[in-house]
C-alpha cells in the first residue's frame, strides 16, 4: 500500500486521469443529468419560460466569466505560479498518488475559505452574489458566475504551490473541486447515506449553501469534503424546505443584469456611503455591514 | 468561533496534510538514490570514472518529413543525473545549423552500463516525458529505447 502511495508516476498518466474527470465529465455526467433534471421539471409541470431563460442566463454568465478572467491575465497566471514554485516553495514533491491525493485535499480546504471569504467580504460578495441569485438549482447554476470569481482562488492556491505542489498539479486539482462541486447543483439526489454525508460535500448540504432562509446564510461553505465546515463551526443540515436565492431577489433573468448586479448593487452603497474610511471598509467588511 | 481558534485549526490542517506529503516524498527517493554515483555527505557528487563517460557530444541519425540527417547532443552532468541537450542538426549534405538547447533526455540512473530516465518527445505541439532506458553497446555507442501505448523506438547514439 505505501509503496502503492509512493510510487513515481508519469504526468502524461496523471494529466490523463484528470482529463477524464474534469474534461469529459461535461459530457457523460453533468450534460445527462441536466437532461434528467429537465424532464423532472416537466413532470413537475415547472418547466417554465422564467427557468429557461435562467438557464441560458447561466451559461451565458460562464462565458462572459471566462472572457472577463482572459482579459484580466487571470488564466496566464500559471508563469507567477512557477516563479514562485522555482524560487519560493518547499522542496518539490515527487508525482506520487500521495501527492495528487494531499494536493486535493488542500485545493479543498483552500476551497473552503476563498468561498468563506468571497461571502463575508463586501468585495467578494459583490462577484459572488451572481452564483447565488438564482431562484432555481440545477446543474446550470454551477455555471452561473461572477465577473471576479477567480481573483480569490489564485491568492488561495499561492500558498499550496509554496508547500512544494506542482503548479500544475494544483490547477487540475482545484478543477477537479470545481467539477464535483459542480454535480451538487441538484434537487433530484436526497439526502445519502449517514457516513457520506458526514464526511463529503452533498447535494444536500449544497442545496443549504444556497438557501435564503435565514438559518441557512453562510453557511456549508465545502467543495469536496463538509468536515471543514464542522471544524471550523459554520455547518448547518438541511431540514426546513430550502428557499433558492438571496435575501434581496434579483427577479431578472437579463443575463447583463445577473453579471453586474452584485458590481452595481456595491457601486451604489460606496456612493451612498460617507467618508474613504467607511468606504473601505465597505469592501472589506462582510456584505450586510453598515456604518454607524 | 474563536479567530484564534479558526487560525489554529487552519494552520494545524495545513501542517499535517502537507506534512504526510513531504514525509513519503522524502522517504522514497531517499530508498532510490541512483546507483552508480557515490555522494558526499553534502551530496555534492564527486567524479565518477564509471558512469562521467557519458558526459559530452553524441551524434544520432534521424529521418523525418522535418528533418533527415545528424542531430548531435550534448550530455552534461547535473547535480545527481544526467542531461542531453540538442547541440546541432548536421543534414544529408553536411551543412549544419545550431540546435535550440533543448533538453531532451534525462538518465536518472546509471551504473556505467544501463540506465533509465526520461525522453520528451514533441506530438502536437504537446511536450511529454515517457520512460527510457539506455543500454551501453560499448563506450562509445549505446542505444535508447521507449516504448509509450505503442509507440515505440529504438535509437543509437554514436560518440563523438
Ligand atoms: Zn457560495
Amino acid at each position: 500500500m505505501i509503496e502503492f502511495l509512493s510510487k513515481q508516476l508519469n504526468w502524461i498518466d496523471v494529466e490523463y486521469w484528470f482529463y477524464i474527470f474534469n474534461d469529459l465529465s461535461l459530457l457523460y455526467l453533468i450534460l445527462p443529468f441536466f437532461i434528467l433534471e429537465l424532464i423532472r421539471y416537466a413532470y413537475l409541470k415547472r418547466l417554465n419560460r422564467d427557468l429557461i431563460l435562467d438557464s441560458i442566463a447561466n451559461i451565458i454568465t460562464f462565458g462572459a466569466f471566462l472572457i472577463t478572467e482572459v482579459f484580466l491575465g487571470i488564466l496566464a497566471i500559471t508563469k507567477v505560479y512557477f516563479w514562485i514554485y522555482n524560487n519560493f516553495s518547499l522542496p518539490h514533491l515527487e508525482l506520487n498518488w500521495t501527492t495528487i491525493f494531499c494536493a486535493i485535499l488542500l485545493a479543498d480546504f483552500a476551497y473552503y475559505w476563498e468561498h468563506r471569504l468571497m461571502h463575508r467580504i463586501g468585495l467578494g460578495w459583490a462577484t459572488h452574489t451572481v452564483h447565488h441569485s438564482s431562484p432555481h438549482f440545477n446543474m446550470s447554476v454551477a455555471y452561473r458566475f461572477g465577473p471576479l470569481d477567480a481573483i480569490l482562488p489564485i491568492v488561495f492556491s499561492l500558498p499550496i504551490v509554496m508547500l512544494g505542489f506542482d503548479p500544475i498539479l494544483v490547477l487540475l486539482s482545484e478543477v477537479f473541486v470545481q467539477v464535483f462541486q459542480t454535480l451538487l447543483h441538484t434537487e433530484i439526489i436526497g439526502k445519502l447515506t449517514k457516513p457520506v454525508e458526514y464526511i463529503f460535500n452533498t447535494p444536500s448540504h449544497h442545496r443549504v449553501h444556497h438557501g435564503s432562509n435565514k438559518q441557512y446564510w453562510d453557511k456549508n461553505y465545502g467543495g469536496i469534503l463538509i468536515i471543514w465546515d464542522r471544524l471550523l463551526g459554520t455547518f448547518e443540515p438541511e431540514e426546513e424546505k430550502v428557499i433558492y436565492g438571496i435575501s434581496e431577489p434579483l427577479n431578472s433573468t437579463n443575463p447583463i443584469k445577473v453579471f453586474f448586479h452584485g458590481i452595481s448593487r456595491l457601486y451604489s452603497k460606496l456612493k451612498k456611503t460617507q467618508g474613504a474610511k467607511n468606504k473601505i471598509l465597505i469592501l472589506i467588511k462582510p456584505p450586510d455591514w453598515e456604518p454607524k | 468561533m474563536k479567530s484564534s481558534t479558526l487560525l489554529f485549526r487552519s494552520i494545524a490542517i495545513l501542517i499535517v496534510i502537507a506534512g504526510v506529503a513531504h514525509l513519503v516524498s522524502f522517504t522514497s527517493t531517499n530508498t532510490d538514490v541512483p546507483k552508480g554515483t557515490t555522494y558526499k555527505a553534502n551530496n555534492v557528487p564527486i567524479d565518477n570514472s564509471e558512469t562521467d563517460y557519458i558526459i559530452g557530444k553524441w551524434s544520432v541519425s534521424h529521418q523525418s518529413k522535418e528533418f533527415t540527417g545528424n542531430i548531435i547532443y550534448e550530455f552534461k552532468k547535473e547535480g545527481q543525473v544526467f542531461s542531453a541537450y540538442i547541440y546541432e542538426y548536421v543534414d544529408e549534405n553536411g551543412n549544419n545549423q545550431k540546435g535550440e538547447g533543448t533538453k531532451i533526455l534525462t538518465i536518472d540512473k546509471f551504473d556505467g552500463y544501463k540506465g533509465t530516465g526520461k525522453y520528451t518527445v514533441t506530438y502536437q505541439e504537446q511536450k511529454y516525458e515517457i520512460k527510457c532506458t539506455i543500454d551501453m553497446i560499448d563506450e562509445n555507442s549505446f542505444t535508447m529505447s521507449y516504448d509509450y501505448y505503442g509507440y515505440s523506438d529504438v535509437e543509437t547514439w554514436k560518440k563523438l
